[in-house]
């Protein structure tokens, strides 16, 4: 399976891709024959269960790891054998924050912009005002808590100003105030034109915060698409109307609909969406008046427990 | 390059481990002056080996002395536990994967890992040096010794730097047996006791290889620490023994092998080191490193 983000129009060079990217660590297949490709900008988010092959998958596209089978380009750039021109123009935050515990936070960053590149160097208090660290810039990072290391590895992804930034499980260890913005955070990168990759495990944070999903399990791509589409493709209509038990008997004898069932004082009808306006005509010419209708949305966590339990 | 070895002092130089081993170095140094030289010295001036005494702490015997146990201890305290701890941590710390994943190339993160290093290395231990030295002159003329290069055989200051570079390419090799082992192993423990467990077994494979003669005796000739002590001989002044700190065999230079052969072998060594440093590093697999933390409750302040 192939996932294809398109982000804004581009049909450029893909920014990121991947080819058959495979990793085998002994008899344990960690991930298995990986196609994506993120063409523009945009918010692509990486789903799996935990041990599904997320981290492995954003280790082979750094270059940290090697593929037992496949490739990855950035920028049409192996990253493993071209670090530079593949890697100066991403970001990325790795699961589990790390940095020098003896050193500050301003320190931190100085370090990780001197490898970067001096422009990156320039922006360490820019960062540090960007994620709220400025007033703590001189402690250790030792004495920092997770959510603060979060933020900071935030602010070292920033540092370069990546047109690509990827991010594994970004969240760990934020607030519920810390994590909202975040969320608005990746949004703004998204629609500043920056192609940003996300992996989690957090449903909800993904939906809110992503424009396309991929989804692994077992170290496989089993699913992807649009998150518009994977809420709106439910192909129900919720109701309420003045009659309920007369309208399910009207409403099943339309053909366009395939099953109405009552659930929380509503009927759920399965039909098409656009099918709205004839089954409210349909009521109506009988007598019975509608109360509320809506199309049914699925959630992606609805989406995510299908696919993944049909995988299994 | 220059901001990568700017960031790879940074880091080192805000440890505190650089500053304990200089201590330990320096109170090495007085206890070998003070108490293994100078009051052996002095509690018996008449004694047969108040002559190895005096060679161990008088100026300029001193120096040959120093550069002797210096090139021992130096390598296996100061340098192995810098170099491996320096190396290895960044594994602990998992900020190897985040330096690689800016786009440095692995092989430029290792030479600059090194240069920053010998840096902190060669500045650390002239100043172990220059502090021993003054102990040195301070103990010479509490003896009631004259201050002088003007001795049979001394050196002039220039042969000076040549001991101490002699010295230096002694310890050297153990450096990068050090980051090697460190490199590969990913492991501070495993560079430290490795580096100090190759120069003890060393010395006595080279023994028992010179007990059993014939070609045996002349793999012994390969072996890095005779060549190193081929180097260390060449810095004696004079034909007098002095007491060193080392535990190697005081062979004379002529039991030894040439001082230029040894150089060469000695580079060879120090070129397997760093290939196998090289090879393993740019193609191993760097994993997720298993950090700790704690959550908490912060505050975002401002996204732009």
């Amino acid at each position: 399976m192939t996932a294809v983000n398109k982000g804004a129009g581009n049909d450029s060079e893909p920014i990121l891709k991947t080819v058959g990217l495979t990793k085998r660590y002994g008899k344990r297949l960690a991930l298995a024959d990986l196609n994506l490709e993120m063409r523009g900008a945009g918010v692509l988010g990486f789903l799996g269960p935990n041990g599904a092959g997320k981290t492995t998958a954003i280790s082979l596209i750094l270059g940290l790891i090697g593929p037992t089978r496949g490739r990855v380009e950035i920028f049409g750039v192996d990253p493993r054998a071209h670090p530079g021109p593949a890697l100066r123009r991403t970001g990325a935050v790795l699961e589990g924050p790390s940095f020098y515990p003896h050193l500050s936070a301003r320190d931190n960053l100085r370090v990780f912009g001197a490898v970067s590149d001096g422009a990156a160097a320039a922006r360490v208090e820019e960062m540090l005002e960007l994620v709220g660290l400025r007033g703590r810039a001189k402690d250790k990072v030792a004495g920092y808590s997770l959510g603060m290391k979060q933020r900071l590895a935030v602010a070292a992804a920033l540092l370069s100003d990546p047109e690509l930034l990827i991010l594994d499980e970004p969240t760990n260890g934020l607030d519920p105030a810390g994590m909202r913005e975040f969320r608005e955070l990746i949004r703004q990168l998204g629609r500043a034109g920056k192609t940003v990759f996300v992996a989690s495990h957090l449903l909800n944070e993904v939906e809110q915060m992503c424009d396309e999903v991929a989804i692994i399990k077992e170290g496989r791509l089993i699913a992807r698409g649009p998150v518009a589409d994977i809420v709106n493709r439910g192909g129900a209509i919720e109701l309420k109307a003045s009659d309920m038990q007369r309208a399910k008997e009207i409403l099943e004898s339309l053909e366009c609909v395939r099953r109405v069932t009552l659930e929380d004082e509503r009927l759920v009808v399965e039909a098409p969406a656009e099918s709205a306006v004839e089954l409210s005509r349909a009521l109506a010419e009988k007598g019975v008046y509608l109360a509320e209708l809506r199309p049914r949305e699925t959630s992606l966590e609805e989406f995510f427990l299908e696919v993944t339990q049909e995988s299994a | 390059m220059n901001s990568l070895v700017a960031a790879e002092l940074l880091k080192i130089r805000k440890r505190w481990m650089p500053y304990v081993l200089l201590l330990t170095m320096v109170a090495g140094a007085a206890f070998f002056i003070w108490l293994i030289g100078y009051v052996s010295y002095k509690d018996n001036p008449a004694d047969e080996f108040s002559g190895e005494a005096l060679r161990t702490f008088a100026f300029p015997w001193s120096i040959a002395s120093l550069l002797d146990s210096g090139q021992f201890w130096g390598a296996a305290l100061f340098v192995a536990v810098l170099t491996s701890s320096t190396v290895a941590t960044e594994y602990g710390w998992g900020t190897v994967r985040q330096t690689l994943i800016r786009g440095q190339a692995r092989s430029q993160y290792l030479v600059a890992k090194l240069i920053g290093i010998a840096l902190v290395c060669v500045a650390f231990l002239l100043v172990a040096l220059a502090i021993a030295l003054v102990f040195s002159l301070l103990a010479t003329a509490a003896a009631g010794e004259t201050i002088t290069l003007d001795v049979p055989d001394g050196p002039s200051v220039p042969e000076i730097g040549v001991m101490i570079a002699r010295s230096a390419a002694g310890i050297l090799p153990y450096g990068l047996l050090a980051f090697a082992l460190s490199v590969g192993g990913r492991s501070t423990a495993l560079g430290v006791s490795g580096t100090i467990g190759y120069m003890f077994v060393e010395n006595i494979l080279g023994a028992v290889l010179n007990e059993l003669g014939g070609v045996a005796a002349d793999i012994r000739s390969l072996l890095l620490g005779h060549n190193v002590s081929s180097l260390i001989a060449a810095n004696r002044i004079g034909s007098g023994d002095y007491v060193s700190m080392a535990p190697r065999d005081a062979a004379l230079p002529g039991d030894l092998p040439d001082v230029w052969l040894a150089t060469l072998i000695i580079a060879a060594y120090c070129a397997f080191f760093l290939v196998v440093a090289f090879a393993v590093f740019n193609r191993r697999d760097i994993p997720r490193s298993k950090g700790t933390g704690c959550h908490c409750m912060g505050q975002w302040r401002r996204w732009p």
